[in-house]
């Protein structure tokens, strides 16, 4: 076979394997950052990146001075008496100032922009056309999430509430309005970079957006007891034509097995809205 | 005599040292024997803490196996194996067990009382018995840590951070929760009867001519310590104190949600209280480290500490700025979005005065003299994985970044490297260092060396590992980690971790041998100076010094680290000069010329 043939074939390989990983999402492989699935994580994962180049640099210069000065500068030979000249002052504090600059300063800006403009930014996710609204109820241990149904109301007969199961579409704002009736979660989306307490009490918010279709994990990161190992849910992220359907359906399914008598069952809150 | 010293003397008489054996060395006021009460206390938590941490590691490698040994004798009823109840109180306890019980009585109880008045040049502490107290209040607690394993429902699990909800009746009832809570009060009240009494010594009791640009960094940074002690500590205590009423008297400060009856309180109130403590208790921790090694480089390199000026100011903004940056840990509460980058800038910007400190340490290296003796060894490692523990702390000081990484193994690599390696690294380079002094014998180098050699590649590389799981997203505190698909992937490396996490522990026992090697065996006398430095509890006394510390107080004439000066060599031979040795033949002005 030819360098040409093998390259082709290898190309070739590379494709089928990447179409079959998008198909079906299996579990990660290696040691990196998990698979981002979500419109702006790659946001997190630039800084993430810039981070991790930066501190390697640091890190490197830093080390190869000690490690040069172990090696040459050894007992064998007379110190130097110094307390530290103008000159060695100034490596001192400008090599400072060029990562405090460089570096904090980088993160400072573009994690403000990013806050302000994507992750904090509930006035866009809500003023959005079509954007997601759920309801989630966490508690020892599951999340319990609540859906307004057809008539855009929470606490509605047509409400649809499930445990440990979301679903999403791609392409549009996820709003999560967070709230818990025992200690305190912490909704975590490794696939998709956010994280949100929930904190008995009060109402906290989440939001995102999906890009890839398939099945991911919500997982809780502050410890609540015991089984707080047990505390997962699925994700599963619909093309938009499939969630339409879905929410129809289940819509109709609510309203049909709607029991008054179950106090368990109606936990909703009316919508919170924020103020732009 | 001059007219300070003379003053100094009438204002510390020498006292007659105590004959009975409960004062002599039980009940003791003298901060010698205090030190190395707390240094026993400490020392014996730490064994308790590491085993625990075992017993975590054991868990994330082989989940649902009994645990060898350790299982037997401790988990008996469920035949060796760990369950989830279990486990919330290991982690729980070995996080407590180690910051409050196993490595503050090291680092502030003993090298705190046993350091400052050797080296400012005082008799005693300004409140010997307020000192006494400080210890048997610190012991009283410890026990209450140890009775709570013995209760119905076993230790806390709350987490060491004790949050509320969880942390009252609702979330984890029983007695044991309780002591603990009662616990950290108690511990508390020790810390700062210990710290008013510290702040109170370096301030009244400096020998004459001990100015503060003359204090050794060692002093530095325990005295800063103790001043956030002092401030800080008693936030802890009423926030403990205020979750014993909830817990036990029916009061909900900080219970909402369902569980509250009428309204309730606020959770994250006393997250607020918590972590204004919280944060400079990492700063309480990391501040001792960085004295010992500001003192403990130079020393080794045989040169002058690099702008020991700058270290110092660098020193005093970390103090100011510790209580100001707390708010990192709550990003993910839904603070407000303003509150909480006023938190990342802060934290952000106290990088500046620690990347001053260690460009210093580094700059002290570069053409020294280095000598690597085993403490001179950990104070290197300590510089090394205060190095990494603090650079991998720019990831979480960012809200974009904590999105993703808060609450996951990645935090618990973090600051494992800079509170658990860094601090525990410097309180073995204490320990090498100091032994000599304290029990006037050195310890064995060539055990120390290899004990060093597995102690440094064992920490990296399980605190490394821990910062390798969180970076791909497995959450902390988790019993079985595996239960989800995302992190299935790391089975391998956590159990690898594990193994080194063993082989960490296992070392550890070279360190216990040595000591007791060192202290009942065939040893000889180290001599008063073993180390030939400056400072004046190796210049201005014996070993050990006697019960009043110096036979007359010093004058203190010069800076902690003069190292390799030429005018000192030409006048005594060596490369050194004691803080309160007067050099042969006027040459305190050659001296002020050569350093000029």
């Amino acid at each position: 076979m030819t360098a040409l043939g093998a390259g082709r074939a290898a190309l070739a390989l590379a494709v089928l394997m990447a179409g079959a990983a998008l198909a079906a999402p299996a579990p990660e492989a290696g040691y990196g950052l998990p698979r981002d699935v979500s419109v702006d994580g790659f946001r997190i994962d630039e800084l993430i990146h810039f981070t991790l180049a930066a501190i390697t640099v640091i890190f490197v210069v830093v080390a190869a001075v000690m490690i040069w000065s172990f090696v040459n500068h050894r007992r064998d030979r007379p110190a130097f008496y110094s307390h530290g000249t103008g000159r060695s002052i100034g490596v001192v504090v400008g090599g400072v100032a060029v990562i405090l600059v460089g570096v904090d300063g980088y993160l400072f800006v573009h994690t403000l922009g990013d806050i302000h403009g994507y992750f904090w930014n509930f006035p866009r996710a809500e003023a959005a056309e079509g954007a997601v609204r759920i309801e989630v109820n966490a508690h020892q241990w599951s999340w319990n999430a609540r859906y307004a149904g057809a008539d855009g109301k929470f606490g509605t007969p047509d409400d649809i509430v499930s445990v440990d199961d979301l679903r999403v579409p791609v392409g549009v704002p996820v709003i999560v309005q967070l709230a818990s009736t025992d200690v305190i979660h912490s909704m975590y989306l490794p696939n998709f970079r956010v994280k949100q307490d929930a904190v008995p009490g009060t109402i906290t918010r989440l939001t995102f957006q999906a890009k890839v279709p398939g099945e991911y994990e919500i997982a809780c990161a502050q410890h609540c007891g015991p089984n707080h190992y047990k505390m997962r849910g699925v994700l599963t992220v619909l093309a938009a034509d499939a969630f339409r359907q879905w929410l129809a359906e289940a819509g109709d399914d609510a309203r049909r097995g709607y029991d008054p008598e179950d106090a368990e069952a109606h936990w909703g809150w009316e919508w919170r809205r924020l103020e732009p | 005599m001059s007219t300070a010293q003379a003053l100094a003397e009438a204002a510390q008489p020498i006292h007659p040292p105590p004959t009975s054996f409960w004062r002599q060395y039980v009940f003791s006021i003298d901060h010698k024997v205090i030190g190395k009460q707390f240094l026993w206390a400490g020392l014996l938590f730490l064994l308790v803490g590491g085993t625990l941490a075992m017993l975590i590691r054991w868990q994330w490698a082989f989940p649902y196996r009994p645990v060898p040994v350790l299982g037997q004798v401790f988990l008996g009823k469920s035949g060796g194996v760990i369950g989830p109840a279990t486990y919330q109180q290991i982690f729980t306890t070995h996080g407590l067990v180690m910051i409050f019980f196993a490595v503050t009585p090291v680092l502030i109880g003993c090298f705190g009382n046993f350091l400052i008045p050797l080296m400012i040049g005082a008799r005693d502490m300004a409140f010997p018995k307020l000192n006494m107290y400080s210890f048997w209040t610190f012991l009283l607690s410890q026990l209450l840590v140890l009775a709570s394993f013995l209760t119905d429902l076993g230790s806390a699990g709350a987490g060491w951070t004790t949050s509320p909800p969880l942390s009252t009746n609702v979330g984890t009832p029983g007695l044991g929760q309780t002591l603990v809570v009662a616990a950290i009060f108690v511990t508390g009240v020790s810390s700062t009867m210990g710290a008013i009494n510290y702040v109170t010594t370096v301030i009244r009791l400096r020998a004459p001519g001990m100015g503060y640009m003359r204090l050794p960094l060692t002093i530095w940074g325990i005295w800063l310590t103790a001043i956030l002690n002092a401030l800080f500590v008693p936030v802890l205590g009423s926030a403990a104190l205020l979750l014993l009423l909830d817990r036990n008297f029916g009061t909900q400060f900080f219970v909402a949600g369902a569980s509250a009856v009428r309204g309730g309180g606020d959770p994250i109130l006393f997250q607020h209280l918590f972590w204004i403590f919280g944060h400079p208790e990492v700063y309480i921790l990391i501040l001792p480290a960085w004295g010992i090694l500001g003192d403990v480089l130079p020393f080794f390199a045989r040169k002058p500490h690099h702008w020991y000026k700058g270290t110092v100011l660098a020193m005093v903004i970390v103090t100011v700025l510790s209580a100001m940056v707390y708010g990192h840990h709550m990003f993910m509460t839904g603070m407000s979005p303003l509150l909480g980058e006023g938190f990342m800038l802060f934290t952000l910007l106290i990088s500046a005065p620690s990347m001053v400190v260690v460009l210093n340490w580094v700059l002290t290296l570069w053409r020294g003299s280095l000598r690597f003796d085993t403490p001179m060894l950990f104070a290197l490692a300590t510089m090394f994985v205060f190095g990494v523990g603090g650079l991998t702390g720019l990831f979480l000081a960012d809200i974009s970044m904590d999105l993703y990484l808060h609450d996951t193994m990645f935090v618990v690599g973090h600051f494992h490297f800079t509170m658990a390696a860094a601090s525990f690294l410097a309180a073995m380079t204490g320990i090498y260092f100091w032994f000599p002094k304290i029990f006037g014998r050195k310890l064995d180098e060539r055990l120390g060396k290899a004990h060093f050699w597995f102690t440094f590649v064992g920490i990296t590389l399980v605190f490394g590992g821990q910062l390798l799981a969180g970076y791909a997203g497995q959450q902390r505190r988790l019993f079985d980690p595996f239960q989800y698909t995302f992190i299935q992937q790391l089975r391998g490396l956590n159990r690898w971790t594990s193994f080194f996490a063993f082989a960490l522990f296992a070392g550890q026992f070279i360190f216990v041998w040595n000591f007791f090697k060192t202290l009942f065996g065939k040893v000889a006398s180290a001599g008063a100076n073993p180390w030939e430095v400056t400072t004046l509890e190796w210049t201005a006394t014996g070993t050990p010094p006697p019960f009043h510390n110096f036979d007359r107080i010093p004058e203190v004439v010069r800076g902690p680290h003069e190292f390799s000066n030429p005018e000192v060599r030409r006048l005594t031979g060596r490369d050194f000069a004691g803080q309160a040795e007067v050099l042969p033949g006027g040459g305190e002005r050659g001296l002020a010329a050569a350093k000029g």
